[in-house]
This record gives C-alpha cells, sequence and structure tokens, in this order.
C-alpha cells in the first residue's frame, strides 16, 4: 500500500527540495518498518489459491473439499422470489442483509443462519446500508419514495423523507453520516446520531446513477454519462473534482474499502484503475501491468472490491460472476448465479463474497479477500460489550463533516497554512524594514501665524527638511536592502511597484505540452 | 477476455494448494470472566485512515472536557471575623496552615477538614509577619504596633491553648519575617534588614540600602548566605550575609510589594508589583528581568512558587488570583469568587495541588492549582487517559480552534472591562511609540524590549 509521501519519494524530482527529500525516506523507512513489526506481531496471514499455471479457476466444490468444515458457512445459496436483491454486510461482517425489488427485506447472522427479521414493505427498495456501529444495528433501505431505517427487530425506526428516489445508499462510520445518491441528481448527507441533515443538495449533473464511497476520505464518487468521474463532498454544492476518465460514459465505478484505488468500467468496456491522490492511472501491480487492459465485455455494472483488493465483477450478461485478483487479468475463480446477477459485497475481514441475483442470493468462498488482521473491535468475533464501547468511542471521535476532502484537494487538519505563514512574514518583514510611510514623507508642517510666527515657521519648515532628507536616505539603504531580499520582500513592505510584473510579461507564454492532449491518458498502453 | 468455468477432473493428481482465512474464535474471546477482554490491534495505516483528524478531534474533546470540569474552587475556611495579612504553610505538615489577622489573631487550620483547629491572640495590633522553624513544632509571629516578636510552640493536642515560647521586644517596627531553611537564623525586616539568631538577643547582621524600610526579605532555600529583599522605595535589594554591605540593588519603577525564591532554581526570584506585573529575576543578571508577567488589573501583592519551581501563582488587589507558568508572560489560568475582595495572600502546598488565599474578605479560600484535576486516587486507565488528553492538546495547541477554548476564561463584567480598559492603554501607548519612531527616528526613539523598561538602574 502506497502513500503520497511514497510516491513522491520515487519521484525524487516532485520533492522541493533535499531536506523534504530526507524527511520522506525517513517516513517511508519508519513505516517499514512498522509494518514489518505489525507483520510479525500478526496473528493471522491472509488466504489464497495456489495453483499451477494453466490450471482452470477452482469451482466452490473444489473449494469446499479443500478447505476445513468450519468454512462451509460461507457458501450458501437462497432461492427467494421478491425479485433482484441488493446485499450488505455489516462493518463488522457479521450480519448480512438483503432487500428485493419486490419489497422483501431481511436481516441475519449468516454465520449460524440466524434470522434478525424478515419482512414484506409492498414497495420497491433499490438499496441498502448498515447504519450505526455494531452494538444496535439498524437498516437504512431506500425505498421508491424515501428512505427507511429498521432495527434489529425489523421495527421502522425512522422515515427519511429528505432522501427521496434514493438509488445508493452510504454509510461514513467515522463521520456517523448517511449519504444518499438519487435519480433525482441529488445528494444527501445526514447524521445519524444527531439526526442533522449536514447537506441536501441538487448535483445539476443529472441523475447520479453510478457512484460509491470513497471510504478512506468520505467523498462520494460518482460516474457521468459524458465520461467524467465527479467527487463530491457535503460543504461544496458543485463537485470539488471532476476527472475524464473514460471516452464513452462511466457504467460502474467502486472503490476499495481501503486505499487510493478508484476503479472504473467505461462504456468502451474498459476497466482503469485510478489514483483517486493524484488524479492519474494507478499501476496495481508490481509488475506495472496496467489494469486497463482488462476488458470487461457484457459486463453488467456492479463492481465489489475486497479488503485485499480482490475486484468481484458479473460476466456474460450477470450469468456468472468472476473474481480478479488485484493488479491482475487472469481470474481468481469464477460462479456461476442462478439468475441475473444484481448486486455484490464482500464481507469484511472473511473470505466470502455475497452476491443478490434476480431469484435469490448466494454467497461463495474466496480465498485471500478478507483482511486477516482486524483493529479494535470491529471485527467478526468482538463481543457484544467490546461493540458497545466502540460504539461510544466512535461517537466521541466523530468527525467534523468539514473532514471529508478528496486527497488530490490536500488539506486536512495536519496541512501547512502557507498562506497564513506568507501573510505572517510579509508583516514581519514589513514592521522590521518599516519605511516610512508617504503620509510621514510628504508630511507638511502648519504654519502658524501672529508674533515671532515668521521665525517658528521658518525654523520648523528647516527641521522638516533635514528630516525629509533623513528619511530619503533611508528609504534608500532599505530599498537596497530589500532588494537583495528578493521581490518578495518589496511587496511585503508595503505594495511598491517591482520589476517582477515586467519579468512575468518577458518571459513569455506558458509552453505547451509536449505530446498530444489529455485525451491521451485513456489510450490503453499495452494493447 | 472471460475463460468459461469448467469442472476439472483430471488435477486430482496435483490438488492446488488452498488457504481460506478462517478465525478461532479461542483467539479472540476472553479465556475466563475475571480475564479482561482482548483487543485485536493492527498498526498498519490503511486501517486508520484519517487518523490525523481523529486525534484533532479527540484534541479538541480534551480541551472542552479540561473546561467542563475545570471546578478550582474546593471551599472556604470560614470567617476569620477580620481582614487576613498573612498566609503561612508548614514546612512539613501537608494539611497545616497559619493565618495571621490584622487584629493580632493567629489562626491554625487544618486544610483538608478546612476547619479551624486553634487560634491565639497573639498581637495587640497587625499581624505582620509568620513563619515556621524548618525541624521544631515552633512557630514565629511579629508585629509592628507592638514591636515584638514571639515564637510559639503548638502541643501535641492541638487544641490545648498553647502559651508563646518566647518573646522578644525589637527597637524597631517589624515588617515582615522569614526563618533560614535549616540553620537557626531568621531575618526580620523593618527599617533594615536584621539577621538573627535564636540564641542570641542583639541581631547578628544588618543591612540597609538607602532610608527607606523594607517590606519583606526571604531566604534563598539553596544558597545559605544569601538573601533578598524588596524596600518602600521601590528597589529589590541582593544580600549576602557574609558580608556587610547588600551586593547589589535593583532600582524599579514601581515598588515590588512581595518576594519569592525560586525552590528549585537557585538563582532565580520571583517579585510582585504595584505596576501589575510580577517579575522573575535572575540574580546572576539583575540589569532586567527575565520574564515579565502581565495579566493583573491591579497591583499584585503577593507572590509564590509552586515547590516544582515550575509554576507561579500571584494575588493581587483586583480580587483575582492568577496562576502562570514559570517563563510565560501570560496566566494559565485564573481564579475569582463573587465574594472574593482584594487578596493579600497566595501560597502553594508543599505537593503543588493546591493554593491557599488569604483576601481582604476576612476568608481564606482553598483552591486546586489544576482546575480540572481529578481529587483522589486515578486508576491506571483514568491516569492513561489523563496523559493522553495533555498530550494531545499541547500537539494541536496551535490549531484555532484547540486554542481558542484552552485560553479562554470567563471573567466577571468589572474584570473583563479592567482588562479591555488594559489592553487599550497599551495599544495606545505601543502606537504612540511607533508613531513617534516613525517621525522622530529610530535612533531618537529606538526600540526597547518589555523586558527592559521596568528597570530604573541597577546599583552595586
Amino acid at each position: 500500500f502506497q502513500t503520497t509521501m511514497d510516491v513522491a519519494a520515487e519521484d525524487s524530482d516532485q520533492m522541493p527540495s533535499g531536506f523534504h527529500a530526507k524527511a520522506a525516506a525517513k517516513a517511508a523507512r519508519l513505516r517499514r518498518e512498522a509494518a514489518k513489526l505489525a507483520s510479525a506481531s500478526a496473528l493471522e496471514s491472509p488466504g489464497g489459491i495456489e495453483s499451477r499455471p494453466g490450471e482452470w479457476a477452482p469451482t466452490q466444490s473444489k473449494l469446499l473439499r479443500r478447505v476445513a468444515v468450519a468454512a462451509r458457512p460461507g457458501h450458501f445459496e437462497l432461492s427467494l422470489q421478491y425479485g433482484p436483491y441488493s446485499v450488505a454486510y455489516d462493518t463488522t461482517g457479521r450480519l448480512l442483509a438483503l432487500c428485493g425489488r419486490g419489497g422483501h427485506v431481511a436481516a441475519f447472522e449468516w454465520r449460524q443462519k440466524r434470522l434478525m427479521f424478515e419482512s414484506q414493505v409492498n414497495e420497491p427498495c433499490h438499496a441498502l446500508t448498515w447504519v450505526g456501529a455494531g452494538s444496535t444495528p439498524q437498516l437504512a433501505v431506500a425505498h421508491s419514495n424515501w428512505t427507511y431505517i429498521y432495527d434489529a427487530q425489523g421495527l421502522e425506526l425512522h422515515c427519511l423523507k429528505r432522501l427521496h428516489k434514493a438509488n445508493k445508499l452510504f454509510w461514513l462510520p467515522r463521520h456517523w453520516l448517511l449519504a444518499a445518491c438519487t435519480d433525482t441528481g441529488h445528494l444527501h448527507w445526514q447524521d445519524v446520531s444527531t439526526g442533522q441533515t449536514v447537506a441536501s443538495y441538487c448535483g445539476h449533473h443529472g441523475p447520479l446513477r453510478v457512484s460509491a464511497l470513497h471510504p478512506d476520505s468520505g467523498c462520494v464518487l460518482t460516474g457521468q454519462p459524458n465520461g467524467q468521474l465527479c467527487i463530491w463532498t457535503p460543504l461544496e454544492k458543485r463537485p470539488v473534482v471532476k476527472m475524464l476518465c473514460c471516452p464513452a460514459g462511466v457504467r460502474a465505478v467502486a472503490t476499495a474499502p481501503a486505499g487510493h484505488a478508484v476503479y472504473t468500467l467505461g462504456g468502451d468496456s474498459r476497466l482503469r484503475v485510478w489514483d483517486i491522490r493524484c488524479l492519474r492511472p494507478l499501476s496495481v501491480s508490481d509488475s506495472g501491468a496496467d489494469a486497463a487492459s482488462i476488458r470487461l465485455f457484457d459486463a453488467a455494472p456492479q463492481l465489489a472490491v475486497s479488503q485485499r483488493g480482490l475486484l468481484a465483477c458479473p460476466v456474460r450478461q450477470g450469468a456468472a460472476l468472476m473474481v480478479l485478483p488485484a493488479g491482475g487479468a487472469k481470474p481468481l475463480l469464477s460462479h456461476p448465479s442462478p439468475g441475473r446477477l444484481s448486486d455484490l459485497a464482500f464481507c469484511p475481514w472473511e473470505d466470502v463474497l455475497a452476491f443478490g441475483h434476480a431469484r435469490g442470493l448466494g454467497s461463495v468462498l474466496v480465498p485471500g479477500s478478507g483482511e486477516p488482521n482486524p483493529d479494535g473491535a470491529v471485527h467478526p468475533l468482538s463481543g457484544k460489550r467490546q461493540r458497545r464501547e466502540a460504539e461510544v468511542r466512535g461517537l466521541l471521535d466523530k468527525l467534523p463533516p468539514e473532514t471529508i476532502a478528496p486527497p488530490a484537494v490536500g488539506g486536512g487538519v495536519n496541512a501547512v497554512d502557507a498562506e497564513g505563514i506568507e501573510e505572517a512574514l510579509a508583516r514581519k518583514r514589513a514592521a522590521v524594514m518599516a519605511l516610512p510611510s508617504d503620509e510621514v514623507r510628504q508630511f507638511q508642517p502648519r504654519r502658524r501665524s501672529g508674533k515671532a510666527s515668521g521665525e517658528l515657521n521658518r525654523k520648523v519648515g528647516e527641521r522638516w527638511q533635514r528630516r525629509r532628507m533623513e528619511l530619503r536616505q533611508l528609504l534608500k539603504s532599505k530599498k537596497r536592502v530589500l532588494a537583495e531580499m528578493g521581490d518578495e520582500g518589496a511587496d511585503a513592505a508595503g505594495g511598491r511597484k517591482t520589476k517582477k510584473a515586467k519579468k512575468v510579461s518577458q518571459s513569455g507564454e506558458l509552453t505547451k505540452p509536449a505530446t498530444g492532449t489529455f485525451l491521451d491518458r485513456l489510450i490503453p498502453k499495452a494493447d | 477476455c472471460l475463460f468459461p468455468v469448467l469442472i476439472d477432473q483430471l488435477n486430482t493428481h496435483w490438488p492446488m494448494k488452498v488457504k481460506l482465512l478462517l478465525r478461532n474464535p479461542q483467539d479472540y474471546l476472553r479465556e475466563t470472566a475475571d480475564d479482561i477482554h482482548k483487543l485485536a490491534r493492527n498498526p498498519a495505516p490503511e486501517l486508520h485512515p484519517m487518523s490525523a483528524e481523529t486525534e484533532y478531534v479527540r484534541a479538541l474533546n480534551a480541551a472542552k472536557l479540561e473546561r467542563m470540569f475545570a471546578k478550582p474552587f474546593l471551599g472556604c475556611f470560614g470567617d476569620q471575623g477580620d481582614q487576613l495579612s498573612r498566609v503561612c504553610m508548614h514546612p512539613r505538615a501537608l494539611s497545616l496552615c497559619l493565618s495571621g489577622c490584622v487584629d493580632g489573631r493567629v489562626a491554625f487550620w487544618n486544610i483538608p477538614r478546612r476547619s479551624r483547629v486553634l487560634q491565639l491572640d497573639a498581637h495587640s495590633g497587625c499581624v505582620q509577619g509568620l513563619c515556621w522553624h524548618p525541624e521544631q513544632d515552633l512557630f514565629y509571629s511579629c508585629c509592628d504596633t507592638d514591636r515584638t516578636l514571639k515564637a510559639w510552640r503548638v502541643g501535641d493536642d492541638l487544641t490545648e491553648f498553647s502559651r508563646p515560647v518566647s518573646q522578644r521586644h525589637l527597637d524597631f517596627a517589624p515588617l515582615n519575617l522569614d526563618h533560614h531553611v535549616s540553620k537557626d537564623l531568621f531575618a526580620l525586616s523593618g527599617d533594615a534588614v536584621y539577621l538573627y539568631d535564636s540564641r542570641r538577643s542583639d541581631p547578628v547582621g544588618q543591612w540597609k540600602w538607602g532610608s527607606d524600610s523594607v517590606l519583606q526579605a526571604r531566604f534563598n532555600p539553596t544558597e545559605w548566605h544569601l538573601l533578598a529583599a524588596v524596600t518602600k522605595d521601590n528597589a529589590l535589594l541582593l544580600i549576602d550575609t557574609r558580608q556587610r554591605e547588600p551586593l547589589r540593588r535593583i532600582r524599579c519603577e514601581f515598588r515590588q510589594n512581595a518576594l519569592c525564591w525560586n525552590p528549585q532554581e537557585p538563582f532565580v526570584l520571583a517579585t510582585a508589583s504595584d505596576d501589575y506585573n510580577l517579575y522573575s529575576w535572575d540574580a546572576r543578571r539583575l540589569a532586567s528581568p527575565a520574564c515579565v508577567y502581565r495579566g493583573h488589573t491591579n497591583a499584585a501583592m503577593d507572590v509564590d512558587f509552586a515547590p516544582t519551581g515550575r509554576e507561579l501563582v500571584s494575588a493581587s488587589y483586583d480580587c483575582t488570583v492568577r496562576l502562570w507558568e514559570s517563563g510565560r508572560s501570560q496566566s494559565r489560568d485564573v481564579y475569582h469568587t463573587k465574594r472574593m475582595y482584594r487578596v493579600f495572600a497566595a501560597r502553594y502546598s508543599l505537593d503543588a495541588r493546591f493554593i491557599v488565599t488569604a483576601s481582604a474578605d476576612f476568608n481564606l479560600r482553598l483552591w486546586k492549582a489544576r482546575a480540572s484535576e481529578k481529587l483522589g486516587a486515578l486508576t491506571p486507565r483514568e491516569r492513561a487517559a489523563v496523559n493522553t488528553a495533555e498530550a494531545l492538546k499541547q500537539k494541536y495547541a496551535h490549531h484555532p480552534q484547540v486554542r481558542r477554548i484552552v485560553q479562554h476564561r470567563h471573567l466577571p463584567k468589572r474584570l473583563y472591562q479592567a482588562q479591555l480598559e488594559m489592553k487599550a492603554i497599551r495599544g495606545k501607548q505601543r502606537r504612540k511609540e511607533v508613531n513617534r519612531r516613525e517621525h522622530r527616528g529610530e535612533d531618537k526613539e529606538p526600540f526597547v524590549p518589555e523586558r527592559d523598561r521596568h528597570v530604573r538602574g541597577v546599583d552595586e
């Protein structure tokens, strides 16, 4: 997993100075040591499949023959009748919920197959997400008109009329926000802990049918029919970032539960992976294989990414699902679906993938998809008391919505306030240099009248003449110093005209890019 | 492109290796009900996004909680009946202190219970000096009206009436009293600084500079021959008892009302001045104070160092008590109550956790030195949480939102208005200086730093 500093460290010409390069190298070394320490003390190791080259991808039955009996609950099929199903796991990975277009809403603990609740709401349900911390599970379901929140027993707790015609619901656990994209082109951000609507606006970018959440920053990414990827935050009513990512319309967007990779599936059936921090194509694998070489023909627009970077997508017009390894094009495994696939969801912390289709839902084992070592109480085996503690801590550590910002834009709590520092420096310089102001230099003493005024006026005039000469000398000497200091000093010391403006005009226009247009980024390199 | 799925029947001889992530519940659950719950830990940064923002929110919450729990006033010691002039803490026992009154009564207090243990009609006039003997259960009191110095022994049963062990008539009016930290010497200040030995009737030494009386003389707790004294003619004296004349005299602009040596740094002393400031001085370099503590809106009457040597408390004529960190010119905290009138004395307790103040409304008050400190035993987790909160606040102290909460103190209207007035006065003085400098030139109106503005001269 790379971070911005790692990326920058590799690209040494991006470092402003040797000091920065050294700092970046030190940070990278510390991170490597920490990772080594973490891996040394890790309890579990990730799953995986070791197969000979040329071997077919394994079926579920083959996998089940080779794994322990304890893994069997991860593979099941449910035949249900109420329409294409959407599935959602909660953040601990313990609970699985489903909602069908026929109005079927249910939630159960998938390991023990213990049903929490099941109801028929008599309305088409399009999307769902678990809301709140794991101690008191609540389910938000987007019905055809409004969004409802149900508790663990299936009782309707809230009806959110503001979230009208939502087609996708997202849960931001660190901000306790429920985000929704709607068919009417609106975006909503609702604080679930206080009930306050943080933001609710129309994006004016058409119906937002293709959307995903970037969990690390809390931004909502939407794909537009003109090939743009828009990044939305609650505080801005316009997309903060608009990035052209496909020559045709964007059909699907997906993000990994952690990290900076964004997967987009375009109308040209190409899967592209982007780095959201710098908005450039991401080379995911060590070998440098470009993910844009992956073509998903007849791919229905649902993608799911696991914690370890595995990508699941429907193939053959939703008749089967395929799991691709991180950065690879050769499928890890495939599985046929009894009905047309409508939703995919990886179980967090487990090697399990749930899929919803037109005739029910199912679950398959996917070795190597789950993160083996969780942190804290958010994992499938945490107890009730731990989940309660984690909920209280989560509420105390609730982040304000101002912290939702795309990494590409920068800022953040520890960002250096460069403008503020520049201003403060400028003020200090001005105070130190303290050039006499124009009023002082142009001051004329008032002429007095009366007895002995002639002598007085002459004396005062002489005194001021001398003072003016002194100020002129002072100005000259200080200007010399300022010129040595540089143009910024002169600017700061009182806004005097400098030669800077002239220099810019003399330098000429901006240099043109060396090759082609910015659409070149969309041409796949290896073809 | 796609690979269609086929059932593989030919690879049974070369089974593929499959490893599935399966967790053993025993690794995640505690073994018995007496154990603590197990907590999984993975420090990988991918599992901790927005850690900086989370830390910032925790720092903000820590700042807010600190202000919510900031209730420094512990209680009043009970009405003494007349204005209190002196407070003196017992040198060895945490829970005992003495107070001297203007009507000559000396009271012996139990601090935790805030109750008076004993009251003595010590003098006929104002009790000007109170100090304990460092080792024996003996304390001294002096009065300027009857010009006596009395030594009292407090019996084992504190409720018994105790008589003065000895009484000494002085031929000057003593204004203050201090005992040496270990030797049997004490210093009386009156028209001069007199050094007395308890076994001798005549003073062992006498120091004077000028004709004005000395308000207070204090022994340096580390350098046993060193004394500092403040005089009525706005001077600070440095005296070595081995020499006949005082070492130095620092002439200040305003009168220094009280002084205190730093118990941990031998060469540092602090004075409380009539010009609303406190000054801390480095005895090695007396040309200017080491730090100017600005914040009071009326004369500072008393100053005391904490036993750690890192903090100061000041009592002021503006009815507030301010706490300072050594070296920082802005006060850390300000204590005030509706009923507390002019504060004339403030003392730290021996464990640096409490402050006792004596004020003109006839009351002694007990305060916490750390306003939001939890009194009582802290469990290890509580202590860890407190330390974490403190570290977070320091880490984000520069952030405007955190700084705003940490610095803000509510002041009653009259104090707030007084503060604004002081700010306006200072602003006007600074502006005038800047204008003068601009018009007259820097050589005629040089920039003088704050530290150098308050000392008129140093005499040797």
